[in-house]
């Protein structure tokens, strides 16, 4: 069985070939023989054809469990998520009345149709936060194909160009020393590639229509099994184009295990009910990790490669050490007049050692310009992104300080106002539970919103960076980097530049299964363990934007700015044309 | 089955036992397997058959009374000392005016979360046995549990359930509650529960005198209505409870908050047929445990020139919250008589010594048995063991060695260790940032039911957190510090810091004379 590993035995995996197929049936300890379906992730790998497993196997959910799950999410989604009125209005779903109709079946269907149909209900809220997590085995894996796939040119009409590769897994695989970065891929399956996308980005959680391609290429290739059923498929035919030659290549989906990087923020800490993170995309960002940046992969398994012994490089353009290197990577662009500082990820535990690095790093940059690159950030700890931005703002500058953070409201109802009045959440909700009074006279879907982070805090730090600073974003930048870049823009700190049409949109604070249920444990929303592992994710307090932006949500609207398109030279030659388009804004030539 | 032959102070309403509540007299209290007091007999008196070959405890001419009712605390703040805010030259206004004194929270939230987070057990073994080593046998003001303990050390007011799990009997909230949850309340009371309910805290005329108005326009005001301070109010408007309820009266605190002659106005509150209980309020503003307050309330009546006997004092303290309680619980307690609840408390006493005022001034120095439904659970060693107490750990108090029936609440047949209790939280006093975060990691990591045995036992603050950062806590736990945790008597490093606040006018300075 695949189970969540040590990140340092991960890679090891790969390159063994652990496939896909091979994983879910040891998972389903039936290798070799008539697999019975465990869970979702196994049932759709298995041949529909097979006989009934006796006796039933682990992660079946019998009649009452099922019941017990939907009475559970109904509650939930009814009374605590915080975008249900949005969802409602934008999408058109009732995603209560629909579990309650699948309440009626959910006894007659097979564990798989089960599972899938609970996802699909979840799914269709178009929230990464807000995700269903069935009784799979894999747990901690993602399932990769051994390259990426990216977009260049306009929204419209991309072009889809295969930019890294994993040669060690196209060693056995026939044609695949022809299979290289640069290839243009032209079907998938042999579907033609935008619509193989176009039908994936239906089955995906983004709010916006580009925001759901982007999720989808990138689930073409990578799936966090934790949150996504596997593919249908155990391999994919991919049509392709070498210069003017078209060949196909098939490749089977292998599992890996990133795990977590020691900074991770741990689940069991203060900081969980501060979270604001797509949890299934920070697993696919560490899966790409581990596939393609094996030098960054390694220095991070290595701590001593982490301690900064000298605070510059041996070459001006080459990256800082870091103590973070699984969020941050720094250096100066060419020319040695613009910086750069690449923030992958707010998933990190302690935000006051991220800020020391974060200065530190900014210290060591170029002092007149810089370029601060958050694109496929998935989010993390609030606190984190919100303090950072401080570090680019003049606090002498009435304009620009002091900096207010996001705030943060549950949503008004029965269940919100029982949990914020429980003694057990005085420290974490009691602000809250006042307004929610008050919602009951004054019909407010809302109650009031509250910043997560103390502005003081915001505003705590001596330092800032003396130079001009903008901000590049992606539809793949998400959560807590949602509020970095609405904090960078109504906080007025400078230009935020949009690949595509606006950031990700995830505006929320996110909670899991298990931290609801402590919350609402003694009220009369309380609900038991879920079984067979089951779980859900859940916006739980709804962001909206201060400053420039007050009061506006950032849930599938995202934060806009400059507009950008990558082109071909971007993919292929380290963020050219961006980079290039982003000094000319900092004031300086081409790097 | 155990019997106590003493000098019997019943404060008795049977006229089967005694002609009036006054009267005391050498006999026999005779408690049941099943924790109530089967007779209260004169002289040598033979009791119930039953009792054939029970365990006869003498205590000679020790007073045997109903055991203390401590009917107003916060029992979670009670390793804390005595707190004043630096900046503050006058006493506060109202109980809105403390909570946002800058050192409110690091002096109460903070250091009581590092308890109730990372040694909740122990936490309730300290703040429960240093009620007991004071007399004390109920207490009201519990912290809220994910798993309630009804029947392990003290009585719980809230918490008790009498075996049924039934946790509504009697409600309580320390916050101040809006219009529609007060009329709940009243609802509540009008199906049998009681309310004990923070109304009205604070100088007379401030602000909060409204909260009184409040409760009256909800319903609230009758007889299982427990108003807790309510010193902020026009005396005259208690003319307006009807039927009459009670009020838990906390003199030290209110001197300590709101400065001299800014308590309860008792007389007024008689006078209308309220019925007047003692609490001893939390450590931060209060005295170490109820018969500590009965000396606070002599020393406030006395300076404030009302007619209130040693006797008052006692049933402030016995027969007045029994009553109250009873009236929800339907058993009654603070009583020594047939069918009633078998708390116990033995207190020193020289022959022929005038018994209320003896019990007025009797300190821990002199507690000599605490019974609680029945059982022993502290006292001194001899006692101890001709009661039959097991298993029990030794325990100093007040230069004294005595034994308390401590045991871990998924052992009951097993002492707890008390050394090991302090011990744990010394621990968690010296390094509350490290024990705080391995305290979490701990709730993360159990998956299971919350009422689970097995479930890590969660409590929660019932007081205002302050105005605290987002989240009530700092955001750097190593700002959380955790002071010594406070010695279980009336010692003089206490006495020394009674005296050093000025609010009270050098009132509360006259306890030291009880403890000299």
């Amino acid at each position: 069985m695949v189970t969540q590993q040590r990140s340092r035995t991960a890679l090891a995996d790969y390159q063994r070939g652990e496939r896909l197929g091979e994983a879910l049936a040891a998972a389903a300890g039936t290798a070799g023989a008539a697999p019975p379906p465990p869970s979702v992730a196994a049932s759709l790998a298995a041949p529909a054809a097979r006989p009934v497993p006796s006796p039933l196997p682990e992660g079946h959910l019998d009649g009452g469990q099922r019941q017990q799950v939907l009475d559970t999410l109904i509650t939930v989604l009814g009374g605590a998520y915080a975008h249900l009125p949005a969802k409602r209005a934008a999408y058109a779903v009732n995603p209560v009345q629909q579990l309650t109709l699948l309440r009626q079946r959910a006894g007659e269907l097979s564990d798989a149709d089960f599972h899938l149909q609970v996802t699909g209900i979840v799914s269709g809220l178009r929230d990464a936060h807000t995700r269903y997590i069935g009784p799979s085995p894999l747990r901690g894996v993602v399932a990769v194909l051994p390259f990426l796939v990216e977009a260049y040119g306009p929204l419209e009409d991309p072009t889809y160009l295969v930019t890294k590769t994993v040669p060690a897994a196209l060693v056995d695989v026939d044609g695949g020393d022809r299979f290289r970065p640069g290839v243009v891929v032209e079907s998938w399956n042999g579907v033609p590639i935008s619509r193989a996308v176009d039908v994936y980005a239906d089955r995906q959680t983004g709010g916006r229509p580009d925001a759901r391609r982007a999720w989808a290429l990138e689930s073409l290739t990578f799936r966090s099994l934790d949150f996504e059923p596997p593919p249908d498929e155990q391999w994919v035919v991919i049509g392709y184009r070498d210069g003017r030659t078209p060949r196909e290549i098939r490749l089977e989906w292998r599992v890996v295990a990133p795990g977590k990087a020691e900074t991770a923020a741990a689940p069991e800490s203060r900081t969980a009910a501060k979270q604001a993170i797509n949890p299934s995309g920070e697993a696919v960002r560490r899966a790409k990790k581990l596939l393609f940046s094996p030098d960054l992969w390694s220095d991070e398994q290595n701590p001593v490669a982490r301690v900064p012994d000298t605070d510059r490089p041996a070459s001006r353009t080459a990256l800082l050490p870091t103590s973070f290197p699984d969020n941050l990577a720094a250096r100066a662009l060419p020319g040695d007049e613009v910086g750069y500082l690449r923030v992958w990820s707010f998933d990190l535990e302690d935000d006051a050692a991220f800020l020391a690095e974060v200065q530190r790093l900014l210290e060591q940059l170029p002092q007149e310009r810089l370029i601060v690159d958050l694109r496929a950030n998935p989010g993390g700890l609030v606190w984190a992104a919100e303090r950072m931005l401080q570090l680019f703002a003049d606090p002498t500058d009435p304009h620009r300080r002091p900096i207010q953070p996001t705030r943060f409201a549950l949503i008004a109802s029965p269940l919100t106002r029982d949990m914020a009045a429980s003694p057990f959440n005085r420290l974490e909700l009691e602000a809250w539970s006042p307004s929610l009074e008050d919602s009951i006279s004054t019909g407010d879907q809302y109650a009031q919103p509250l910043p997560l982070t103390d502005p003081a805090w915001c505003n705590d730090l001596p330092y800032h960076y003396p130079g001009k600073a903008l901000a590049v974003v992606d539809a793949m930048t998400y959560s807590s980097g949602d509020l970095f870049a609405a904090g960078w823009v109504d906080n007025g700190i400078g230009d935020l530049v949009v690949v595509g049409r606006a950031t990700g949109a995830g505006g929320a604070n996110v909670w899991t299964s298990g931290q609801l249920r402590d919350a609402l444990a003694g009220t009369n929303h309380a609900f038991q363990p879920l079984p067979a592992g089951v779980g859900f994710t859940l916006a739980i307090r709804r962001a909206v934007r201060s400053g420039a932006g007050d009061g506006l949500p950032i849930e599938d609207l995202g934060i806009s700015g400059l507009p950008y398109a990558m082109t071909r030279a971007d993919l292929e030659e380290g963020n050219r044309d961006l980079l290039a388009y982003c000094s000319e804004l900092l004031g300086r030539p081409s790097p | 089955m155990l019997v106590i032959r003493g000098r019997v102070m019943p404060i008795s309403n049977d006229r089967t036992v005694a002609p009036d509540e006054s009267v005391t007299f050498a006999g026999q209290v005779w408690i049941g397997d099943d924790g109530l007091v089967a007779a209260v007999t004169k002289g040598s008196k033979a009791g119930p058959p039953e009792f054939a070959g029970a365990p006869v405890v003498d205590v000679g001419s020790s007073l045997v009374l109903p055991g203390l009712i401590d009917l107003h605390n916060h029992l979670a703040y009670n390793t804390l000392p005595l707190w004043t805010e630096p900046t503050q030259p006058v006493p506060f206004a109202h109980h809105n005016s403390w909570t946002g004194a800058d050192s409110y929270s690091g002096s109460t939230t903070w250091p009581a979360y590092a308890f109730i987070t990372a040694c909740p057990e122990e936490l309730l073994a300290y703040v429960e046995a240093k009620a007991v080593v004071g007399g004390t046998t109920t207490v009201q003001g519990s912290p809220p549990k994910s798993r309630p303990r009804d029947g392990w050390l003290v009585r719980n007011v809230e918490d008790e359930s009498f075996g049924t799990g039934d946790r509504n009997l009697i409600y309580a909230s320390t916050l101040t509650l809006n219009a529609a949850l007060l009329a709940d309340r009243a609802n509540k009371m009008r199906a049998g529960s009681s309310f004990i309910y923070h109304c009205s805290e604070g100088q007379r005329g401030s602000v909060v005198a409204q909260e009184y108005t409040a409760a009256s326009r909800a319903g609230c005001l009758g007889d299982r209505f427990v108003g807790v301070h309510v010193n902020a109010i026009d005396p005259a408007e208690l003319a307006s409870w009807s039927p009459t309820g009670a009020i838990a009266w906390s003199p030290f605190s209110n001197l300590w908050l709101y400065g001299r002659g800014s308590t309860t106005d008792i007389p007024t509150a008689v006078a209308n047929g309220l019925t007047v209980c003692l609490g001893s309020d939390w450590a931060p503003s209060g005295t170490k445990h109820v018969l500590g307050e009965i000396k606070a309330a002599k020393l406030v009546a006395d300076d404030a020139d009302w007619d209130l006997s040693e006797e008052d004092l006692v049933r402030m303290a016995t027969c007045n919250p029994g009553d109250v309680l009873a009236r929800a619980w339907h058993r009654q307690i603070g009583r020594l008589q047939p069918g009633a609840i078998a708390d116990v408390l033995v207190v020193s006493t020289p022959p022929r010594a005038h018994a209320f005022h003896r019990v007025v001034t009797a300190t821990e120095e002199d507690v000599e048995l605490v019974v609680i439904d029945g059982r022993p659970r502290y006292g001194t060693p001899d006692l101890m063991t001709k009661a039959g107490a097991d298993p029990v750990t030794p325990i100093e108090v007040a230069g004294r060695d005595m034994e308390l029936s401590l045991t871990r609440s998924d052992d009951a047949g097993t002492a707890w260790d008390w050394q090991d209790v302090v011990d744990r939280l010394d621990e968690v006093r010296a390094h509350p940032e490290d024990e705080i975060r391995e305290a979490l990691q701990g709730y993360a990591a159990f998956a299971g039911r919350l009422e689970d045995p097995a479930a890590p036992l969660r409590l929660a603050l019932d007081m205002p957190t302050g105005v605290a950062p987002v989240g009530g806590l700092p955001k750097d736990l190593s700002l959380v510090h955790v002071p010594p945790v406070q010695s279980l008597t009336h010692d003089a490093d206490w006495l020394q810091a009674v005296s050093a606040n000025p609010f009270h006018g050098g009132v509360l300075d006259g306890l030291a004379g009880f403890y000299s």
